[in-house]
């Protein structure tokens, strides 16, 4: 039974639905009221911590409008069009609400619901076996080979490889900034069938392994002559929306958690895998497996605590979630062996 | 210190259940002093922060102002719990309030004061569950891990119960008993009583400043008992309470300036330690603090030296236990390019001011013995003689132009120049890299080597610096020898366009030294630096570097400068320019491609046929 049409951005239910905030900043400034207050909020927010604004009469009028508008629920999607637009509209509200010092920062994203057995299913089409027989053969190498047999996979594959190995002077190693440039185009618009197995690959031995921790060209897009403060590292992370948003995504997902069995947010290793990847295309933050060891993953950005001094505690509690967290290790591991989580419907 | 009172954690965790009784107390926060008879004050700010970017006005949680006892003012019923919900698309609904400290009682109910602390409430949408159904670790901790900072030096007090009030209120038929296990001699003690955990001395992180407790917790319930433990941490939090010291008492160090008088040149480094700790961001308001000023009145010195300042952390282990402290290093660098013909001796100090610290000795003194010695712009005592055969061809290398100590220097531009008294027979040029170290000769015009009325020329070679206008002079003969052999029709220009060796040795071609270009024949396998290729000259080209004269036309070693295309296997060199290594043999048509390729197909050339099969 088809209801009366009902207004942009509210199911028949009188739910919201959450749009996305190119879309959403389309409806609000369509709506004078809403739109007179958009910009009134963001002058509120010019400069100026949620403390001093919400003591302002006008600004907490502003606010509470806009509460009802869907500007504030908005999400973006990753590798949308303007993606740079919409998570720039989502920081232009949400970063002078936030103190800016939380730990932990809500991903602006939309979550995800597809599961790693989806990409499993796919991933067996294309290779022709299942990927959890024949054991004895080089994971890595095997997902090197898939990539190439696809022309889009290929192309943007040698495409980074080549960027982020070109010598540029006897100081300069490569030009960092290009290299991620084009590793983030390789994340973006590569099917995670292709990305996934590259980085995530099982080994058994070390040479597999060394191939999976080269992956990224890390002697471009990862090391660096030194290692930064992680805390540091995040500041600057911070001051990017791009960078913020990945590292927010990854810290919604991947965030280890007690209340699971897999310790992974609502069970879904699909979502931690996909913000890593996330992180990786492009910025400092950029994560990476710091040995070719076969026994045991570690994954960390390339920074350390050293110089923290009184933050060191905060310090290391951030660097844990990359080197110590069992919901990314589980979740590489799981797709590395084939195997997902089992949800009853 | 007004807002001296602290709390020992950044952030606390309670859970909340739909319909629990308005008095259900939640949580306990705790303060801790800066100094003797300070009161703590808690208030709580008005406003819940949900997700993110909402807030809502706070109706149901309230704190009492002098225990720091969070509790429901009011009881939550479905509407609340879905209005609070709105927005949050977390699988778990959180809340979020700010709580304050003061030493004062709060006169207004304001949001902004630099101590507060974080109460994050888990918002479960269920009521609250039967005591039976919780677990142990349920029943004893919270999700959050127990860890707390304590400053050093400040006085003795309680920091943390262990019994959950939550907990309590709800399942006071059970017996909960916690103990906390630590080693002999540390700091703390258990009442238990309140099971309130305490410091009982003043810390100092320098002696110590992790300490690694495990808190135990018993339950009982009829005849069933269950044991929980887990760790239980105390970071010690750093003040600037230790002045800066020399590491062997060292505060003097020689500084020489001779051949390297390149601004920006670290001439010599001075090491200052200190026990306490310095974040390494922000950089610049740790470096403010601890400052490093040359003490002169000399405005030469000024604007000559300067000083850096970089700071590494490095441990020291006082009694066994490691504790992080700061090693200090500044560097005395040129500020500019220091003159060949300065010369003088001096003392510079610099004086290291840790800002912070209060006392006495809070400053350091640091001495530079500064030696800055003159160089001599001269040639070795010798006159330079080069012999060039006449089949030489144009950019062929025949030697190089050095002064005394010429590799050594830096900051130091000399230009080389030759000035020739027969200019009819002017054959040779010099031409210089851009480090200006030494003068390159090279054959400018072969014509002239094949006359035979030129048979030794002279030259007249001046070194001069451009800084002082020092400059030298030295006499350069070049002996022409060999007889002209006879030129071989249709070889290209380039002897790198040959691709066998036969072809090769027959041909002259830019930039060879004796007429016939020579062939390099390689040895490795597979993608090598040693790969075969035919060459004006082996010792300059390949070589990895294009240098002046090579780059000068690209017909001469494109080896080393090609930009253009590779077809093969290969590695391209420093800054995409030449052929760091290649496959089998590589050749190249200058401004076209070059190739490197294996020579296993003996066909001479592949025609349209053969391509179309492919």
């Amino acid at each position: 039974l088809a209801g009366p049409p009902s207004p942009p951005g509210q199911d028949p239910h009188g739910w919201r639905v959450p749009v996305d905030c190119v879309r959403a900043n389309e409806l609000c400034a369509a709506e004078p009221s809403c739109s007179s207050r958009y910009r009134t909020l963001r002058q509120c927010l010019a400069g100026r911590d949620r403390n001093t604004m919400l003591a302002n009469k006008e600004c907490q009028a502003a606010l509470e409008v806009l509460q009802e508008s869907p500007l504030y629920d908005c999400h973006c999607k990753r590798g949308m069009k303007k993606e740079l637009q919409c998570l720039q509209i989502y920081w232009s509200i949400h970063l002078g609400l936030t103190e800016g010092e939380e730990f932990y920062e809500a991903s602006p994203y939309e979550p995800v619901t597809s599961r790693l057995s989806d990409i499993f299913r796919l991933a067996s089409i294309f290779s022709g076996m299942d990927p959890t027989t024949n054991s004895k053969s080089n994971h890595c190498l095997d997902a090197a080979k898939a990539c190439n047999l696809n022309d889009n996979c290929k192309r943007l594959r040698s495409g980074y490889i080549s960027t982020c190995s070109k010598e540029i002077s006897a100081t300069e190693h490569c030009s960092r900034r290009k290299c991620h440039k084009a590793l983030r185009q390789f994340f973006d618009r590569v099917p995670s069938e292709y990305t996934y197995r590259l980085l995530f690959c099982s080994c058994k031995d070390q040479a597999c392994a060394e191939r999976r921790r080269q992956t990224i060209v890390p002697s471009c897009s990862y090391e660096d002559k030194e290692k930064p403060n992680c805390l540091d590292l995040r500041n600057v992370c911070r001051t990017d929306h791009l960078c913020r948003s990945r590292l927010a995504d990854f810290h919604t997902n991947c965030q280890a958690s007690f209340q699971s069995l897999t310790s992974c947010p609502g069970d879904n290793y699909q979502a931690c895998l996909g913000s890593y990847a996330g992180l990786i295309a492009g910025f400092d933050m950029t994560p990476n497996y710091v040995d070719a060891s076969t026994t045991s993953i570690t994954i960390s950005p390339w920074c350390s605590c050293k110089g923290s001094g009184n933050m060191e505690e905060e310090c290391e509690k951030f660097l844990r979630d990359f080197t110590e967290n069992p919901c990314l290790r589980n979740a590489i591991q799981a797709f590395g062996n084939g195997t997902d989580v089992n949800l009853s419907p | 210190a007004a807002f001296g009172l602290y709390f020992p954690r950044k952030e606390y965790l309670e859970n909340v259940y739909l319909d629990q009784p308005a008095g259900t107390p939640l949580l306990r926060i705790h303060a801790l002093r800066d100094s003797h008879g300070e009161v703590a004050h808690f208030h709580l700010c008005q406003n819940l922060v949900i997700s993110r970017a909402r807030s809502h006005e706070n109706h149901w949680f309230q704190i009492r102002e002098k225990t720091g006892l969070l509790y429901l003012s009011k009881s939550l019923d479905r509407d609340d719990f879905n209005m609070l919900s709105v927005g949050n698309w977390m699988p778990l609904s959180k809340v979020m309030l700010y709580v304050f400290l003061s030493s004062h009682p709060f006169q207004e109910k304001e949001c902004d004061s630099a101590t507060r602390t974080t109460v994050f409430l888990s918002l479960i949408n269920a009521t609250a569950p039967a005591c039976s159904s919780l677990t142990a670790r349920q029943l004893c901790f919270t999700e959050m891990d127990l860890s707390f900072h304590i400053k050093e030096n400040k006085p003795p007090g309680t920091f943390h119960q262990l019994q959950l009030p939550s907990v309590h209120h709800l399942c006071q038929n059970l017996s909960i008993t916690y103990k906390l296990l630590a080693a002999e001699g540390m700091p703390f003690r258990y009442n238990e009583n309140t099971t309130g955990v305490s410091v009982t001395q003043r810390l100092d992180r320098e002696e110590r400043e992790r300490y690694e407790l495990i808190a135990k917790c018993t339950v009982r319930e009829g005849f069933r008992e269950m044991q929980v433990e887990v760790p239980f941490l105390v970071n010690v939090l750093d003040e600037d309470d230790s002045p800066p010291f020399l590491p062997n008492g060292t505060d003097t160090a020689d500084a020489v300036v001779e051949f390297n008088r390149k601004e920006g040149t670290v001439l010599a480094t001075l090491t200052v330690y200190d026990a306490d700790t310095t974040p390494i961001y922000p950089l610049e308001s740790s470096r403010k603090k601890y400052t490093g000023t040359i003490i002169t009145d000399d405005p030469w010195i000024s604007e000559t030296f300067r000083v850096e300042h970089i700071f590494n952390e490095i441990h020291f282990s006082p009694n066994g236990s490691q504790v992080r402290g700061t090693q200090h290093e500044y560097k005395l660098v040129l500020n500019k390019s220091i003159s060949v013909t300065e010369h003088r001796f001096f003392q510079l100090d610099v004086l290291v001011n840790d800002t912070e610290f209060h006392g006495p000795e809070r400053s350091v003194m640091l001495h530079f013995n500064v030696s800055i010695l003159p160089v001599s712009i001269q040639f070795p005592n010798m006159t330079y003689q080069f012999t060039v055969n006449r089949n030489a061809e144009r950019f062929a290398q025949i030697g190089k132009i050095c002064i005394e100590n010429c590799m050594k220097f830096r900051g130091v531009n000399i230009t080389y120049k030759l000035q020739s008294p027969n200019v009819s027979c002017y054959a040779v040029s010099i031409l210089q890299g851009r480090e200006d170290k030494y003068g390159s000769l090279y054959v400018n015009d072969s014509s002239v080597l094949r006359r035979p009325e030129c048979k030794e020329i002279q030259y007249t070679v001046q070194a001069a610096d451009k800084q002082s206008r020092k400059h030298t002079k030295t006499l350069l003969t070049i002996v022409l020898e060999g007889t002209l052999l006879k030129k071989e029709e249709d070889c290209p220009d380039s002897c790198a366009v040959s691709k066998h060796r036969a072809e090769c040795e027959e041909c002259g071609g830019l930039g060879v030294l004796t007429g016939r270009c020579q062939w390099r024949q390689g040895s490795g396998k597979g993608i090598t630096t040693n790969y075969s290729t035919c060459t004006p000259s082996i010792k300059t080209c390949p070589d990895g570097t294009c240098d002046v004269i090579e780059s000068k036309d690209p017909s001469v070693c494109p080896q080393d400068c090609t930009s253009v295309n590779i077809i093969g296997g290969h590695g391209k060199g420093i800054g995409n320019l030449g052929i760091k290594s290649g496959h089998g043999i590589c050749y190249c048509f200058p401004r076209q491609n070059c190739y490197c390729e294996k020579d296993d197909i003996k066909e001479q050339l592949c025609d349209d046929v053969c391509k179309t099969v492919i």
